[in-house]
């Protein structure tokens, strides 16, 4: 069996103002308990498409985790509705888990006592699906995930290093072959070839129809693996956008970079302000000053900023002028909300 | 997916389990044992075979191995469904088996079944042989009926633990560890080392609530030989009855659990 699925530009996940609340009591004492509320989720609104890859990127408990929660049917918004498929995630559940493909951490989710085949007979069974065509289905992802090269097949999951353990979870997430795909970090603490791996396959997936969501703090991933990023803060998408869109939308477009080879970093701070310039200074590791500093159109000061620079005697190493990075945009967009 | 379905994937996860714990076979085996020679060596240090025979009606040693062996099962079952859920979360499997789509019922009444089986078996290296060498042909048969009626009592007490279990669990934080409690409790009141007559009446009252009790009832008057058949038919239709009581908000217990595991989020 291979992975099918019929590419379709419809919509498969559909968010509309998500709101959840937590209630957590805290012990104060031998009587007394207070409540401690945090609303992790404000309002949470968007749609993945079929063939889609899209990328919920945010700092830690900005409510990444809770959303797939809530696709995935294991916890009930307060306020708002949620459809895979066309289902609704809190009245129509059994229909949603049928549609989807959970991973939520790699470190763990299967029993220690159990070979990894073992393990994917067993949830495949929970999934519904019949003994040959399990067999089947186990023996393909086991190659396209490579468990076979590894050796995992027929070893205790207690045994799996981080990368098997990521690839078995990914394959349990595509026994049933659904139409959704929800991941919570896939790549955290795997070793570069299996997130490559990974994340080839995440890209294959979305060409064969699949719609995923995809949660990361790593913008060199998401930048590579998404198709669209939403970048959530504090429970509200703040922006979203292609990757390219996102830099776009940075008020600051371009930096100049600018590394010195003599000076002190607070008297070159203060020329650089003195000809209009809000300065990044910080000294290298090879003990050179480096300057950076954040405009729209570089090439309309750069000019006068080199002028002001070397007239006070500095001697100017290399001097680059760089495009915004998702980093740039994801620390922009966290620091201000929005 | 069908129930049969559900119960070969429990198979597959108990057999691989027990199967790899070589613990826990060795303790299959010989829990019976232990227990029948650790009661019976405080017994005789204590007191005499022939008072408690007296008390009780059949041998000491006869009533210990049927006791340990019926219990095992009975517990069995409860800490398979009262733990699952706790083990679930901390395996980290819990979200992934709340996710699948199949029925939260079936599943729980398809954990404890292999791991009885696995029991159920094991009587045929405690019960019967002890049974045969007391009373021969006759006590081999006497040996499947325990076995049979052991499986029964464990059945029988599905619906209550299911309740028990989604009620403890639903309440949410460290509730669970009410389970605590409540094991030792069942042990003792479910009756096999404390029959319900010899019990105050506290205790046989609220020992009559648990279906499997009757059970364990029956199975001492068909090995002391009291009672007949009738009495025996009562017993079990008495534990079915009660079984029956238990289904409805055992159901609904598992459903409020679901419920309010779902309104605090499951968690990896």
């Amino acid at each position: 069996m291979k992975i099918t699925g019929v590419v379709d530009l419809g919509v498969a996940i559909e968010a509309r103002n998500l709101k959840k609340t937590y209630h957590t009591k805290k012990r104060k004492g031998l009587f007394r308990s207070e409540t401690d509320v945090v609303e992790a989720l404000r309002g949470v609104s968007f749609k993945v498409r079929h063939g889609e890859v899209v990328g919920l990127l945010g700092p830690n408990g900005a409510g990444k985790t809770t959303t797939v929660k809530i696709l995935a049917t294991l916890l009930i918004p307060n306020d708002g509705e949620a459809y895979v498929e066309g289902y609704s995630v809190t009245r129509e559940a059994v229909e949603v888990r049928k549609r989807i493909g959970l991973l939520l951490t790699v470190e763990k989710g299967f029993y220690g006592k159990l070979t990894g085949r073992e393990n994917l007979e067993y949830f495949g069974a929970l999934y519904g699906l019949s003994s040959g065509e399990l067999r089947e289905r186990i023996v393909y992802l086991m190659k396209l995930l490579e468990l076979d090269k590894l050796g995992a097949v027929d070893k205790l999951y207690e045994e799996y290093s981080l990368g098997m353990k990521a690839r078995l979870g990914l394959a349990r997430a595509l026994l049933k072959d659904p139409p959704v795909l929800l991941l919570d970090e896939p790549t955290l603490g795997l070793d570069p070839p299996s997130a490559r791996k990974i994340r080839g396959l995440v890209r294959e997936l979305a060409k064969q129809g699949k719609a995923i969501l995809y949660t990361t703090h790593n913008m060199f991933e998401a930048e590579i693996v998404c198709d669209r990023i939403l970048l959530i803060n504090k429970g509200v998408i703040v922006v979203e956008g292609t990757p390219q869109e996102l830099k776009a939308k940075l008020p600051k477009l371009r930096t100049i970079n600018i590394l010195l080879r003599n000076g002190s970093p607070e008297s070159l701070r203060k020329i650089v302000l003195e000809a209009g310039f809000k300065p990044d200074v910080e000294t290298t590791s090879e003990g050179l000053l480096q300057v950076k500093v954040s405009v729209q159109n570089p090439e309309d000061v750069l000019g006068d900023l080199v002028k002001a620079i070397v007239g006070k005697g500095y001697d100017i190493v290399t001097l680059r002028i760089s495009e915004p990075t998702l980093e740039d945009v994801f620390i922009y967009f966290s620091q201000t909300g929005g | 997916m069908s129930f049969k379905d559900i119960i070969v994937a429990e198979f597959r996860f108990v057999y691989a389990d027990v199967f790899r714990r070589k613990a826990i076979l060795f303790m299959f085996i010989t829990y019976p044992y232990m227990l029948t020679a650790f009661v019976l060596l405080i017994g005789y240090s204590m007191g005499s075979a022939s008072v408690f025979m007296e008390r009780v009606g059949i041998d000491p040693a006869i009533f210990f191995i049927v006791a340990g062996f019926t219990l095992m099962a009975i517990l069995g079952v409860g800490d398979d469904l009262l733990w699952r859920p706790l083990f679930d979360e901390w395996m980290g499997t819990l979200p992934y088996v709340m996710a699948s789509p199949v029925s939260r019922i079936q599943h729980y009444l398809a954990i404890p079944i292999p791991r009885l089986i696995l029991v159920l078996i094991s009587g045929s290296t405690s019960v019967v042989p002890v049974l045969v060498y007391y009373y021969g042909l006759q006590g081999l048969f006497e040996g499947l009926a325990v076995i049979i009626m052991a499986g029964i009592a464990s059945l029988m007490f599905v619906t209550l633990v299911m309740a028990i279990m989604g009620i403890v669990y639903g309440m949410g934080g460290e509730n669970w560890r009410i389970i605590n409690v409540l094991r030792p409790l069942f042990l003792i009141l479910v009756g096999a080392y404390y029959p319900r007559y010899l019990m105050p009446l506290a205790g046989r009252i609220a020992s009559w609530f648990i279906p499997s009790s009757h059970v364990i009832e029956a199975i001492h008057r068909m090995i002391a030989g009291l009672g007949g058949p009738i009495d025996i038919l009562m017993l079990l239709g008495i534990a079915t009855a009660l079984f029956i009581l238990y289904a409805p908000p055992g159901v609904k217990s598992i459903i409020y659990w679901e419920k309010s595991k779902m309104r605090e989020g499951v968690n990896v």
